[in-house]
């Protein structure tokens, strides 16, 4: 099978950040790959062991994307391509979309494969926007896939619980974090990883210039969610206390 | 004047409160604003629901109804919403943010051409499109987003806006549909539903939330008596449905759901901001953990520094004879 695995280097959420004029700042070189993007490569590479084929991974971004590709190389992907841009301050989902809708256009492929979302914005468009744009069969929130002879099997998280879909290939699936452990590059991995083909796609060459990419939805700026304030803290005797904060949940928060 | 629209989402045979909740706010706006509000169900009985929709505002009501709708696939639900954006040609087309919209959002924008706002904690009108905030970086800030454009398509977090009652006698409009299995680009093949009659976490009033903290079926059975006492729904970390512990469909967080109850007890939880931008949003949030330095205490108003296992047998005690 030929996996496609589109990967986006995020900002780390776990590092510390600040809004100043309504402009996120935070220390650029925090940047990791997607939770739900390594957990899409992982399913590729294990469901390539099982039956054979190949792993690719594309990441748009500017040249510092390079070493997010680096690190699904090191997991294992077979090769790579980074579809560089300037910045990435404009672009949304739909912008992204249609880059990628060009880009695999003229693609064979098996199985396309996308994070649910981005850690960092939650957004979750991407890949079904992909999908209806390259009018694939899809599946989103992917916990489990199983490949069979021209199909994908897809265990997917729905409002209650899960629908075992079948896509027949070419199709595109979006995957949870909840489908596996993605796997640390070890030192092989890392020192193969160099060596993996990485090919560099500028957008002129993609026959798309800034009017095609034109986002129509824009951020316009940052600010604080309003704080919870901690409230109070009871220590002591299990008992006593248990007790105590169940009469205030009656008494004083009124909820029980 | 134009329209928005909204889309009334159903689980096991009831209207979800989140599309109402939509319903309500939108009718608030298009008052507001002098436009109309209309709503589409797409579903097996979908005629059934339309009584419930007209006491939330809705001035006429597009009813998609067909056996296919039985369960969630996206192909039919896709085809469905299309047609219906085609006749209404809603300016603003509002969804509750649930895994079945965010299944066909993005692909819905694409096929429409419109901008899109997904999983917003709030939104409103301007010229020409729509402003939002949507809680970005695992929820930990706020980003004020706009979308331009002749539609606009929005989902919105549960919970983000009450309901209002706004009888109305609305039109309906049934739309016809059919769909060839040739058409069907998927095969649904089985559904692995989570245990019968749980409570849907994005209505309950009260969870009961499990973490790494509670070890053992004896810990879940006091889970599970809380629960009962409180005739709240069941929620767990992460590190319990990844442990197979409980229901995936159970994950309150980032992955997994986003709540708003009256009141939330977290016991044996950490507090990791994966889990808290699911849940920072309950009214009254009760923290039980052993370590008094856990992260879950910055966010909780009332916070028990204890072994969960010590806790909860006299905290369920407790309760019970204040029920009584
Ligand atoms: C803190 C922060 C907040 C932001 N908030 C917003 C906002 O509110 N609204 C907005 O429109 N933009 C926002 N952006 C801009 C944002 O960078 C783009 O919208 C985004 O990169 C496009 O992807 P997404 O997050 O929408 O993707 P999603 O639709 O959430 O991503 C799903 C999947 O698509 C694939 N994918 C996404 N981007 C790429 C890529 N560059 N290369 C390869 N595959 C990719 C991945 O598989 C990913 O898992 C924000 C950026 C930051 C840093
Ligand atoms: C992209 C991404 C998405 C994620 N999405 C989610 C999500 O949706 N939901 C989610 O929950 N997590 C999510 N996570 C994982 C999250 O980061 C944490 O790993 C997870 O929430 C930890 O679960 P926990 O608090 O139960 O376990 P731990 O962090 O291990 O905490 C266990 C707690 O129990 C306490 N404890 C232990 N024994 C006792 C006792 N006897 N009595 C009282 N207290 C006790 C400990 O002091 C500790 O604080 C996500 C992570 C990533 C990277």
């Amino acid at each position: 099978m030929k996996f496609y695995v589109c990967i986006k280097m995020v900002p780390d959420v776990n590092a510390p950040l600040q809004i100043k004029d309504g402009k996120l700042i935070q220390d650029a070189d925090r940047q990791i790959l997607n939770a739900y993007d390594a957990s899409a490569v992982e399913e590729a590479l294990v469901l390539k062991e099982k039956h054979g084929g190949e792993v690719e991974v594309v990441s748009i971004g500017t040249s510092k994307a390079s070493e997010t590709i680096r690190k699904a190389l090191a997991m294992g992907a077979d090769k790579a391509t980074h579809i560089v841009t300037e910045g990435n301050g404009d672009y949304d989902s739909g912008s992204y979309a249609r880059i990628l809708a060009r880009f695999f256009e003229d693609k064979e492929y098996d199985v396309l494969s996308l994070g649910k979302q981005s850690q960092d914005t939650d957004a979750g468009l991407t890949g079904s926007m992909v999908a209806e744009m390259l009018n694939l069969p899809y599946a989103t929130n992917a916990v489990g896939l199983e490949a069979e002879e021209g199909k994908l099997i897809v265990k997917r998280q729905g409002d209650t619980g899960q629908e075992m879909i079948e896509l027949p290939t070419p199709c595109a699936v979006t995957c949870s974090n909840d489908m596996n452990e993605p796997r640390i590059p070890n030192l092989k991995g890392i020192m193969a990883s160099k060596r993996k083909p990485m090919e560099q796609v500028e957008l002129s060459s993609l026959g798309l210039n800034e009017d095609d990419l034109t986002a129509s939805t824009t951020v316009l700026g940052y600010e604080e969610k309003p704080e919870r304030e901690a409230g109070k803290k009871f220590e002591g005797e299990a008992g006593e206390i248990a007790r105590e904060v169940a009469q205030l949940l009656d008494t004083e928060a009124n909820v029980i | 004047m134009s329209t928005i629209l909204t889309h009334i989402a159903i689980a096991d045979g009831k209207i979800k409160r989140s599309s109402l909740e939509v319903l309500s706010h939108c009718k608030q706006l298009a008052d507001q604003s002098g436009h109309s509000v209309e709503a589409v169900v797409v579903d097996a009985n979908a005629s059934s629901f339309v009584e419930g929709i007209q006491k939330y505002g809705a001035s006429k009501v597009y009813v998609v109804e067909d056996p296919i709708f039985k369960n969630h696939m996206n192909t039919p639900l896709l085809k469905a919403l299309v047609k219906v954006m085609e006749s209404a040609n809603p300016s603003v087309f509002a969804f509750a943010s649930t895994e079945g919209t965010k299944d066909i959002l993005g692909a819905l924008a694409a096929n429409q051409n419109a901008a899109v706002l997904p999983d917003v904690s709030s939104f409103e009108l301007m010229d020409g499109g729509v402003k939002a905030k949507r809680p970005v970086m695992a929820a930990k800030i706020i980003s004020n987003t706009e979308a331009k454009g002749d539609t606009v398509l929005v989902s919105i977090r549960s919970g983000s806006y009450d309901l209002a009652e706004n009888e109305t006698s609305a039109e309906v409009a049934n739309v016809d549909f059919s769909m060839d299995d040739s058409e069907l680009k998927a095969t649904l093949k089985e559904i692995i539903s989570a245990s019968g009659d749980t409570i849907d976490l994005n209505e309950a009033e009260s969870i009961v939330a499990a973490g790494r903290g509670v070890k053992d079926e004896e810990g879940q059975k006091l889970i599970s008596e809380l629960a009962e006492v409180l005739n709240a729904g069941i929620g767990a970390s992460r590190a319990l449905t990844e442990a197979g512990v409980y229901d995936p469909s159970l994950q309150i967080g980032q992955t997994g759901k986003v709540v708003s109850p009256q009141l939330y007890i977290a016991v044996g939880i950490s507090g990791a901001i994966q889990h808290v931008a699911g849940m920072a949003n309950s009214k009254v949030i009760v923290a039980i953990n052993k370590d008094p330095d856990a992260p879950i205490f910055e966010i909780a108003d009332y916070g028990i520094v204890g072994d969960l296992y010590k806790v909860l047998p006299p905290f369920i005690e407790e309760i019970k004879k204040i029920k009584n």
